[in-house]
């Protein structure tokens, strides 16, 4: 029995994010792991836990039937294997979930290696407003234009909105599922998953046929955070999934980002914790996200300045006797060192400079303010 | 003793008044005399009608004292509408009929010299006032009878000249007389012309979930709404599209809003009445009168009146003048507005949905939330822009939406499939005919007419939604006014869920519609695609 092979047999008897199942393979291969566990072999517990499963098990017809589907399983050392993934062999555990998956089911035009090259997360809550809906559409869409893949969980609110933003874009984007990749869930996001296979590319660490539970969601945020190299946060409460892809980023080393909402919103609160803590970085637009997200030094921004004023540059003792010019009526030179408290050599150097600057007119020979300065 | 009565309608504002037309014929000083508080325009009718009976072949009783009296005498009446009772009482003290053959009618029209008629404006209310005083039949001009008939258990009998009235008095065959001219046609300062609207779909607006759901709610309860936004987020195209999303007038509504364009004379030529919501848009230089209502001579209703039933908009709200801003806030919560001039009072009903939009600032370039806007006003007149806005205003305002320009990437995304006109307007319509069956055997059709104490009394939110909405009072995150709106906006979210009572989650969906804060996507429910 090849490789692939059992790694597509494990992948239906564990559940993903098994630590002592990825360690086994880590260890022993899957080959080793897979003949084990047909051989009765205990491996410390798990054979009694996957023995209902053992039984009818057809590695190569499932292969089969998921290539009629469109469906192709990738395992380590295929040129698609997303290297980044590598990250998750030596992370800690979160939630006694962890490891690199044993393999992955892939739906979609892109290749997943290459989408994940450049590639950010974009995450938050499924009870999203319609700001954070917005924000974090045209954040995707900017870091779309660019080349760089949005990777997101295709969930109602923040997901979804992720996703279309970077289609819109015509960019890649890569949804990361907790079910078998030809599955639709939620099942109103079927025309929008069957568009991001068409153009980009859906990825699981299912099987197809398999159904979403609430356990298979945390293991999926892992994916998430380990197939790009840094993670958005818009809009998440308190108590949010997007929080635990937070964590894995965190874990995985990778750029954690945040984009904040209104204080008083609710469904941002979760978002702020995490930039008030430190964990992660303010952004608010997606050259912010670029920037955090590229390659050191790949993508730089300026300093944002403010514009340019007329005021700007001037010496304090010009500014002094600016500050004694009169708006309408002019006064004489003297008149101005008395109120500049300046000599009179002075006083006429800066009104050189602010005549010349506009900011100053002498009229019949006294001094008033100029027409530059208007504000 | 010779003397006989016609009766004829009064207008005042959109109501009439049922007045008697006396005259009496007796001996002594030769002249006319009237009285009975008449204004000029009825002083005048002495000349038209003499002139007219002369002409169609009658006598006026020149060698008589006659005295005409419009009773009531307490009411002022106006209107060249009295020539035509005038004509027949005062024939009818002579003799040319049986006095009694007038019993039971109301005449009104206007009389030329050579005694034809002239289409007057407002015999739809006028109809309905003869109806309700009890008479039995109404003699129209001719081309009006088409507003007249709408009135039920009423004959309406279409005349064109003296000599037919008098026919039909004497029971003789009518003779032929040249149709009379319709009324022309005052257009109204309609931005677009109505024809166009129809076209508008809410499937050709990109983006903006939450404004496409405040239009919705605002259009299934009858709130007011306001836009806010820069120039060109399409503040106005969400507004045209409002009309289409409501349902066809009731009967009621129709009479009421013909009335008012019967009065206002600005109803169109063959269509006799009005059975879609109207659309009406002033121009924010337009004049109190046009807007509220009023005008010198005859009292017209105004912009406010004539959008009865339908929706108002007031593009570019804080360029209105000041004193007109102010006189919308009895409309905006008692849905009427009255007229006070010198002794004269009219009360014209203005139940619409106010559509409010404002920019940001006087060059409407200005993106609070941009860096990178292209405005050039100075702060000093983006601060007096928005004082225009006076608090009693905006507190009045149940929902209110800012609008950002569509972004690239809403109007590329391959998904999106915003919803038909059609659509909308089908939960719309569920969710009037909730709101028409809760509040059966009331005045009320719609939330938004219902008072806060008979809300709060018959139809409470849920104590959770209750306590939650006290909160927000308390903390002053929401005025009395505000809570008691919040209440109705809640119902109204309801009612297009299709849920039987509010709940919390309706209540902080209303709270999020009155401040202006993001809406949750899933208040929106069609988040996903479209």
């Amino acid at each position: 029995m090849s490789e692939r092979l059992a790694r597509a047999a494990l992948t239906r008897l564990t559940e993903p994010g098994d630590v002592r199942m990825a360690g086994l393979v880590a260890d022993l291969g899957a080959e080793v792991v897979y003949e084990h566990l047909r051989n009765e072999r205990d491996l410390g517990g798990v054979l009694t836990e996957v023995a209902s499963r053992l039984r009818g098990l057809d590695p190569a017809r499932d292969l089969d039937d998921a290539s009629r589907q469109g469906i192709r399983f990738v395992v380590p050392g295929d040129p698609e294997w997303p290297p980044s993934l590598a990250d998750l062999e030596t992370a800690e555990p979160l939630n006694r979930r962890g490891g690199a998956p044993i393999g992955l089911w892939v739906r979609g035009r892109l290749r997943v290696d290459e989408a994940c090259a450049r590639s950010v997360a974009v995450v938050g809550s499924r009870s999203a407003t319609s700001y954070g809906a917005g924000v974090a559409g045209a954040l995707a869409a900017e870091v779309a234009r660019e080349g760089v893949a949005v990777v997101s969980g295709a969930a109602f609110g923040i997901d979804q909105a992720a996703h279309r933003g970077a289609l819109a874009a015509r960019g890649p984007t890569v949804a990361v599922l907790a079910c078998g990749p030809e599955r639709a869930y939620p099942a109103a996001h079927k025309q929008l998953l069957d568009y991001i296979a068409e153009e980009g590319v859906v990825v699981s660490e299912l099987p197809p046929g398999c159904a979403p539970t609430r356990l298979r969601f945390l293991s999926r945020n892992r994916l998430i955070a380990a197939l790009s190299t840094g993670t958005v946060v818009v809009e998440a409460a308190v108590r949010s999934g997007a929080l635990n892809t937070a964590n894995w980023a965190t874990r995985l080393h990778r750029v954690l980002m945040g984009v904040p909402g209104p204080v008083t919103s609710a469904p941002s609160e979760g978002v702020h914790e995490l930039i008030r803590s430190g964990k992660a970085a303010l952004v608010t637009e997606g050259r912010h996200v670029l920037e955090l997200a590229s390659p050191a030094g790949s993508f730089t921004l300026g300093h944002q300045r403010g514009e340019t004023r007329p005021l700007d540059g001037l010496e304090e003792q010009e500014l002094r006797v600016l500050d004694a010019l009169p708006v309408v009526h002019g006064v004489s030179v003297a008149s101005l060192a008395r109120t500049a408290a300046l000599g009179e050599a002075a006083v006429r150097e800066s009104l050189t400079i602010l005549r010349d600057a506009g900011l100053a007119e002498a009229v019949d020979g006294v001094w008033r303010i100029g027409k530059a300065h208007a504000s | 003793m010779s003397h006989a009565t016609a009766h004829t309608i009064s207008l005042q504002g959109a109501h009439g008044h049922l007045i008697d037309v006396q005259a009496d014929l007796s001996d002594g000083t030769v002249q006319t005399t009237m009285v009975g508080r008449p204004d000029t325009s009825i002083s005048e009718a002495r000349d038209r009608c003499r002139a007219a009976v002369t002409n169609s072949g009658y006598t006026w009783p020149n060698t008589k004292r006659v005295t005409v009296l419009l009773s009531p005498a307490d009411l002022r009446k106006s209107g060249p509408h009295f020539d035509l009772a005038i004509a027949v009482a005062v024939l009818g003290a002579g003799g040319t009929f049986k006095p009694e053959a007038t019993r039971g009618t109301a005449f009104i029209g206007e009389l030329t010299l050579d005694g034809r008629l002239r289409a007057v404006p407002g015999v739809l209310p006028m109809a309905m006032a003869a109806a309700a005083a009890g008479l039995t039949c109404v003699i129209v001009p001719d081309c009006q009878v088409e507003e007249a008939v709408l009135v039920p258990d009423l004959m309406v009998l279409g005349v064109r000249s003296l000599q037919q009235v008098v026919a039909i008095l004497n029971d003789h065959p009518v003779p032929d007389a040249p149709p009379v001219a319709s009324l022309p046609t005052l257009p109204g300062i309609t931005w677009r012309g109505e024809s166009r609207l129809s076209d508008l779909d809410m499937a050709d607006v990109q983006g903006m979930p939450d404004a496409r759901y405040a239009v919705e709610v605002a259009s299934a309860g009858g709130h007011h709404l306001m836009l806010s936004g820069p120039k060109g987020a399409g503040k106005t195209t969400l507004a045209e599209r409002i009309p289409g999303l409501l349902p066809d007038l009731t009967l009621e509504q129709a009479l009421e809003l013909t009335c008012i364009h019967s009065v206002a004379g600005t109803l169109p030529a063959g269509k006799p009445v009005l059975t879609r919501p109207p659309f009406r848009a002033p121009h924010h230089s337009a004049t109190r009168a046009s807007v509220v209502g009023g005008g010198t001579g005859r009292t017209r209703p105004g912009e406010i009146s004539q959008a009865l039933h339908g929706v108002l908009f007031l593009d570019e709200f804080p360029l209105f003048q000041g004193d007109i801003i102010e006189s919308f806030r009895q409309p905006l919560e008692s849905a009427e507005i009255t007229i006070a001039r010198g002794e004269e009072t009219a009360t014209y009903p203005a139940r619409t949905m106010f559509v409010l939009a404002a920019n940001p600032c006087p060059c409407g370039d200005f993106h609070p939330a941009s860096r990178d806007h292209r405005c050039t006003c100075t702060e000093v007149q983006r601060r007096r822009y928005r004082g225009r806005l006076s608090g009693p205003i905006t507190d009045r305002i149940d929902i209110t939406r800012h609008i950002e320009p569509v972004r690239p990437h809403e109007l590329n995304d391959p998904l999106a499939r915003p919803e038909s006109t059609q659509e909308i307007r089908t939960r719309v319509v569920g969710a009037r005919d909730r709101q028409a069956a809760r509040y059966a055997g009331t005045d009320w059709r719609l939330n938004s007419d219902v008072p806060g104490p008979a809300l709060r009394e018959r139809w409470p939110l849920s104590g959770e939604a209750q306590r939650e909405l006290d909160r927000w009072l308390y903390t002053g995150r929401l005025t009395h006014r505000g809570s008691t709106r919040v209440h109705r906006l809640a119902w109204t979210v309801a009612d297009l869920l299709g849920v039987e009572q509010p709940g919390l989650r309706e209540v902080e969906t209303a709270v999020q519609l009155r401040t202006g804060e993001p809406l949750a996507l899933e208040a929106l429910r069609r988040e996903v695609l479209g």
